[in-house]
């Protein structure tokens, strides 16, 4: 097979960041190449590059043996190369066959000729194994796989030769990742090349045939057949040698419950959830997304205004946001960057957004005690770089994620939530925010985690409680459960039956 | 550990010192064109220095506004009815009625008047749940409608020598207004640089939803920003209602789109969450001084209009280029340092 | 902000003659200020009363100082007249709505129609309509493009009363024997027609004397915005030997920044003659020592014509049978020495 794509010292520089310093990869035809690395490595930089959208400032980039550098995105469609961006870049008021037409339309004579686009978006959904999504659906109405399958149609309708596919599993469920796979099969089949970008090493053994590490910025290890055991690759993209690594704990949970949730619902998202967590407890609640998990989260930290129940925190009723900060509950959403994150401000002043009041006196802000704490909490969560000072957009995602779970730290938190606390956060990163959550639940902190990696509930929590479809459906300790047993009641709820009886 | 040497330090320059510095060139600019083609003025220094004294008392009622204003939209609002609640406080405030309370009761009306019309604005905003250009657009229309009813269409002549002296007086050889205009710049800027309240209000512009989820009541801030806005229009009423010596519902036409202007030019974002009060006063001055430039040397006022929304797009078009040309260049020169 | 610039270019003319009242001043009361004439002396046959004449009225909802004054003034001059019938409409706050109510009006067949259209040309085809259905029209202020349209215009001279201002500059500064003066201007809204018109006037006027102005800074005829202009005005000419503003109410804030820049080196010229205006003068306290007229008074003489050609009546003093069809009021140049005559004009 022919190297249809090749890259050599490829160099790109952003202020105040050296996003590619020396990249190399070479993709053949008709293979599935893995592209690993930490957040913050430089994947997302080099897809774009590869997409159009940034330009290379040094090296070779070599694409079907032509020097390649594409003024635009659609230059880059042009020339036969397709990219599935993560947050997926299609228009939500757009029908299904727009979007997968975006930019360029069949027409004639300047007016789009609407039928031959369904028509082609219809042929290529029928090849993806979705004839069922219509063309003329709008886009908005249509799940996130179905999204991910339209992202897909759209690379198709260019005729591309690469596909590049960034973290194409992240908003997907089991089945849907299945006929994800069973697509990319048929592309390659057909000489088509595919880019594949994934966090989940079991993914890559699956679909890959060679892999490429990134390592800030550079190319630690090209062409690595995917067999490659996990230890070399996680040494190859960190210099450690772990993928889940759990620290050992003891569980001494507290007797009495730290917060008490009892019959909570909320109409359409949740019904009838109570739980407790104690002082030193790590619950974990396993969940698919749309489960009603984040919702329920949402709503015990008073953020939604439930229809019906009560929350209590140490005896007292928690009915709104302020309040339970003030009570000591803190929380890390789900969507860190619109959710928890002022992006152009200093990682300090990040820290500080939920106790810069506690650090003021007469109103007055006192930047310099806010810093040094800030400063003692980036210590303890290792954060890279430790430079309180720098924007929090130019941190990668996990250490993104240490700056909001550091703001709950520094503010006196007694109650964490955590929503999907590692989603998009690298080996390295997940293995300290694991310790730091082990290391607050020692100090008598309650944890309450959400996260839709099972392998992750059943390794961090005490306790795991699972929840399908609006209701904890099953409460077990963490050590009775296996990640099958768990995947079975979140997808089918077939305990639930046979304990409900 | 890995990384830490890796990635390069955040850069060091500050972007709004930068900013500032670029406005305060381009009033050089300004300062050295007048200087060219009215030698004849600028020879007296005494000319000089009542030149610099007319831009800055020029510039205060304006820049009092445009504090409230940049307050408003680092918050992540916008506020039409800037002139329209100058107009209405100034109106209100120089009634035949409250005229008969003096001074004391004519600057208290017009405050209170800026600081009720704020709070209706905020309320309707904040808990009303309506988009603020619509919210204080409908008031830009009413405030001014209830200024024309108040005042029967006359123009209102203040007959009170104290607040008309507030335009004449000029304590240690400056003008009043000045002063205002500087305490209440001063103010501003600890406001917000030095205050929770400056804090939330980055926090509530920048995003409000990871605000609200940190424990920060929103909504109430909110209506504070836009009582705020409203105080300095109360403020600015009683400046511009005695340096006109008289008030009526048409005054301070089109003070809103002056401020949000000079707020953007300062490097303030219209989408919130940054913004400085300091360079939002040197965008109000060098308005002040365009204006000025243009009166010396008897050029229209359309070309002036001109040059001003020149200005405006030329400093957004700076503030979206920055990192990928000016600053770029800056950081590469730095790489090549390095390497 | 487009319905504000409309706005003022509809009531462009309203304003520059827009009430300069003190906060006393209650100038909606149709009483003692109204300007109101019946010519009832010696043997003039036009003031016996004549047949019952129905005069429709419509004009902008006042939301100016002058063009309340136009109502004001047109119904006082109908009151005073036994055998006239005023019938005022609402013209609503656009020249949509003003079409409509004239609409209805013409359909009531009264025997004249009086109106101060919101514009010219919006309202011509309406002049039209009512001339068609044989009812007169009597144009105010603002000229309908097609002569068919009305029977009788009468409006203000805005060149000149450019003309008035130069006038009485140049003869001023030519008899205080100054050679070269420095001349100041600050007209009002620039982009309107009457603005242009009136320093059109002023230009020519001044440069029969061989004067011209040496700075030129617009208002908006509102007093801050004249405050504003003049502020920068008198920085940019450290001596001045005369000023024309050309309006009364923007003239507060002129002579506000004058007071405030501590200068009183020249003399300055108002423009349409308020009551405030006026009196000032008559004072002689302040550099104003005069100005031009542009008055609301023709809402008045309007009636007063509606009723004769009503009545099928010529002016008396006329040799023609009938009323003539155009009639520009002189703009008048009111000093220190007529005040008094011209007090109870000014509104």
């Amino acid at each position: 097979m022919t190297a249809i794509l090749r890259l050599s010292e490829v160099v790109k520089t952003f202020p105040g960041v050296r996003a590619l310093d020396g990249v190399h990869l070479e993709v053949r035809e008709g293979e599935v190449h893995c592209l690993l690395g930490q957040n913050g490595a430089g994947k997302s930089t080099l897809i774009k590059v590869l997409a159009g959208v940034h330009h290379a400032d040094a090296g070779e980039i070599l694409w079907q043996g032509e020097p390649f550098a594409p003024a635009s995105p659609q230059a880059a469609m042009r020339a036969g190369i397709a990219t599935i961006h993560q947050e997926l870049d299609l228009v939500d008021d757009l029908s299904v066959a727009e979007n997968v037409f975006l930019g360029h339309e069949p027409s004639r004579f300047g007016f789009t000729r609407r039928h031959g686009a369904a028509a082609r978006t219809r042929t290529i959904l029928t090849e993806l194994g979705h004839p069922e999504i219509p063309p003329g659906r709008l886009t908005r109405d249509l799940p996130a796989a179905g999204k991910q399958i339209v992202s897909m149609a759209r690379a198709l309708s260019h005729d591309a030769r690469l596909i590049v596919m960034d973290e194409p599993s992240a908003v997907l469920a089991h089945d849907e990742v299945a006929n994800l796979f069973r697509i990319i099969r048929e592309l390659t089949a057909n000489g088509i090349a595919v880019v594949y970008i994934s966090h989940r090493l079991a993914e890559i053994r699956e679909i890959g045939d060679r892999v490429t590490v990134l390592k800030d910025g550079r190319t630690t290890a090209a062409g690595l057949p995917a067999r490659t055991p996990t230890r070399e690759l996680v040494g190859r993209m960190t210099g450690r040698a772990f993928e889940y690594v759990f620290p050992p704990r003891e569980a001494k949970a507290g007797a009495a419950p730290l917060l008490e949730v009892c019959d909570l619902s909320r109409a359409g998202e949740f019904a009838g959830v109570s739980l407790t967590v104690r002082p030193g407890e790590i619950v974990g609640i396993a969940g698919l997304v749309g489960s009603g998990r984040s919702e329920l989260l949402e709503t015990i930290f008073g953020a939604r205004v439930a229809d019906r129940g009560t929350v209590t925190l140490d005896g007292r009723r928690i009915t709104g946001v302020g309040q339970a900060v003030a009570h000591g509950m803190g929380m890390a959403p789900e969507e860190r960057k619109s959710q928890a994150l002022l992006l152009d401000e200093p990682v300090f002043k990040n820290m500080t957004l939920a106790s810069f009041t506690g650090f003021a006196r007469a109103g007055f802000t006192a930047a310099g005690r806010e810093r040094a704490a800030a400063r003692r909490t980036a210590d303890n969560l290792e954060l890279r770089p430790r430079d309180v000072d720098r924007p929090v957009r130019t941190l990668s995602g996990g250490n993104q994620q240490k700056v909001v779970v550091g703001r709950w730290l520094l503010g006196h938190t007694r109650l964490l939530l955590l929503d999907e606390p590692t989603r998009g956060v690298d080996v390295g990163a997940r293995a300290e925010l694991y310790q730091v959550v082990h290391d607050l639940a020692a100090d008598g902190v309650g944890v309450l985690l959400v996260s839709s990696e099972v392998p992750e509930v059943l390794g961090l929590a005490d306790r795991v409680l699972v929840m399908r479809e609006g209701r904890l459906i099953h409460e077990a300790p963490a050590g009775e459960l296996d990640e099958d047993t768990v995947l079975d009641l979140v997808m089918a709820g077939s305990l639930m039956e046979g304990e409900a009886a | 550990m890995i990384a830490e040497t890796a990635l390069p330090k955040a850069p060091k320059y500050d972007d709004n010192l930068l900013r500032n510095l670029g406005l305060v060139g381009v009033l050089l600019v300004l300062v050295v064109i007048g200087i060219v083609t009215r030698p004849e003025l600028y020879s007296d220094p005494s000319w000089v220095r009542d030149n610099i004294l007319t831009i800055l008392q020029q510039a205060s009622a304006i820049g009092v506004v445009t504090v409230g204003m940049t307050f408003v939209i680092i918050g992540g609002g916008i506020d039409l009815s800037v002139g329209a609640i100058i107009a209405l406080a100034g109106v209100w405030s120089t009634t035949l009625a409250t005229q008969s309370y003096g001074a004391g009761g004519m600057i208290f009306t017009a405050l209170v008047v800026g600081v009720a019309v704020g709070l209706v604005n905020g309320v309707l905003i904040a808990y009303g749940k309506l988009v603020p250009f619509i919210a204080t657009l409908a008031m830009l229309v009413s405030a001014r409608g209830l200024a024309a009813q108040i005042s029967g269409k006359q123009t209102q002549v203040s007959a009170n020598e104290t607040i008309n002296s507030l335009a004449t007086a000029k304590p240690l050889g400056i003008p009043l207004l000045v002063w205002i205009l500087a305490l209440v710049v001063g103010a501003g800027w600890v406001l917000l640089n030095r205050t929770t309240f400056g804090r939330r209000t980055v926090a509530v512009g920048g995003n409000p939803e990871a605000a609200r989820l940190a424990g920060i009541n929103v909504k109430r801030h909110t209506v504070l920003l836009y009582v705020l806005s409203g105080l300095c229009c109360g403020i600015g009423a009683i400046m511009l209602t005695s340096q006109a010596t008289s008030a009526q519902a048409a005054m301070a036409n089109l003070y809103e789109l002056d401020a949000i202007a000079a707020a953007i030019i300062g490097g303030t974002l219209l989408s919130g969450g940054r913004g400085t009060i300091v360079g939002a006063l040197f965008g109000v001055l060098v308005f002040s001084t365009i204006t000025n430039l243009f009166a010396i040397n008897n050029l229209a006022t359309e070309v002036q209009n001109m040059v001003k929304g020149g200005i405006i797009v030329a400093a957004v078009l700076l503030q979206q280029f920055r990192y990928r040309s000016f600053t770029n260049l800056l950081r590469r020169r730095n790489v090549g340092n390095n390497s | 902000m487009s319905a504000t610039t409309r706005r003022r270019l509809l009531f462009g003319t309203a304003a520059a003659g827009a009430g300069l009242a003190l906060t006393a001043c209650t100038s909606n009361d149709t009483g003692d200020n109204a300007q109101v004439r019946t010519d009832t002396g010696g043997d003039n046959g036009n003031a016996a009363a004549g047949p019952k004449v129905i005069i429709g009225f419509s004009a902008p909802a006042a939301d100016h100082g002058w063009i309340a004054a136009i109502t004001n003034n047109a119904k006082a001059q109908a009151g005073a007249y036994s055998d006239v019938e005023l019938r005022p409409v609402e013209a609503g706050s656009d020249a949509a709505a003003q079409r409509a109510a004239l609409s209805t009006l013409i359909a009531q067949k009264p025997n004249v129609i009086v109106m101060l259209p919101h514009d010219g040309k919006e309202l011509n085809a309406t002049g039209l309509e009512a001339m068609r259905a044989g009812i007169p029209v009597i144009n105010l202020d603002r000229a309908f493009p097609s002569a068919a349209a009305y029977r009788l215009q009468i409006k203000g001279d805005n060149y000149g009363m450019g003309l008035a201002a130069g006038q009485y500059i140049g003869e001023q500064l030519k008899a205080k024997g100054v050679s070269n003066p420095v001349i100041g201007e600050i007209p009002g809204i620039d982009s309107l027609e009457l603005t242009q018109e009136r320093t059109a006037g002023f230009n020519a006027a001044l440069a029969t004397f061989g004067f011209k102005v040496a700075n030129r800074r617009p208002a908006e005829f509102t007093a801050d915005s004249g405050q504003a202009a003049a502020t920068s005005l008198l920085q940019a000419l450290p001596k001045l030997d005369a000023l024309w503003n050309h309006d009364d109410d923007q003239g507060i804030g002129v002579l506000a920044a004058i007071k405030q820049a501590n200068r009183s080196e020249f003399f300055m010229v108002g423009g349409a003659g308020s009551k405030a205006a006026i009196d000032a003068i008559a004072r002689d306290d302040s550099v104003l020592k005069a100005t031009v007229t542009y008055s609301p008074s023709m809402a008045s003489s309007a009636i007063s014509l509606a009723r004769l050609i009503g009545q099928g009546k010529g002016l008396s003093d006329l040799v023609e049978l009938q009323v003539p069809k155009e009639i520009t009021l002189a703009s008048e140049t009111i000093t220190k020495d007529n005040a008094s005559k011209y007090a109870k004009l000014g509104f």
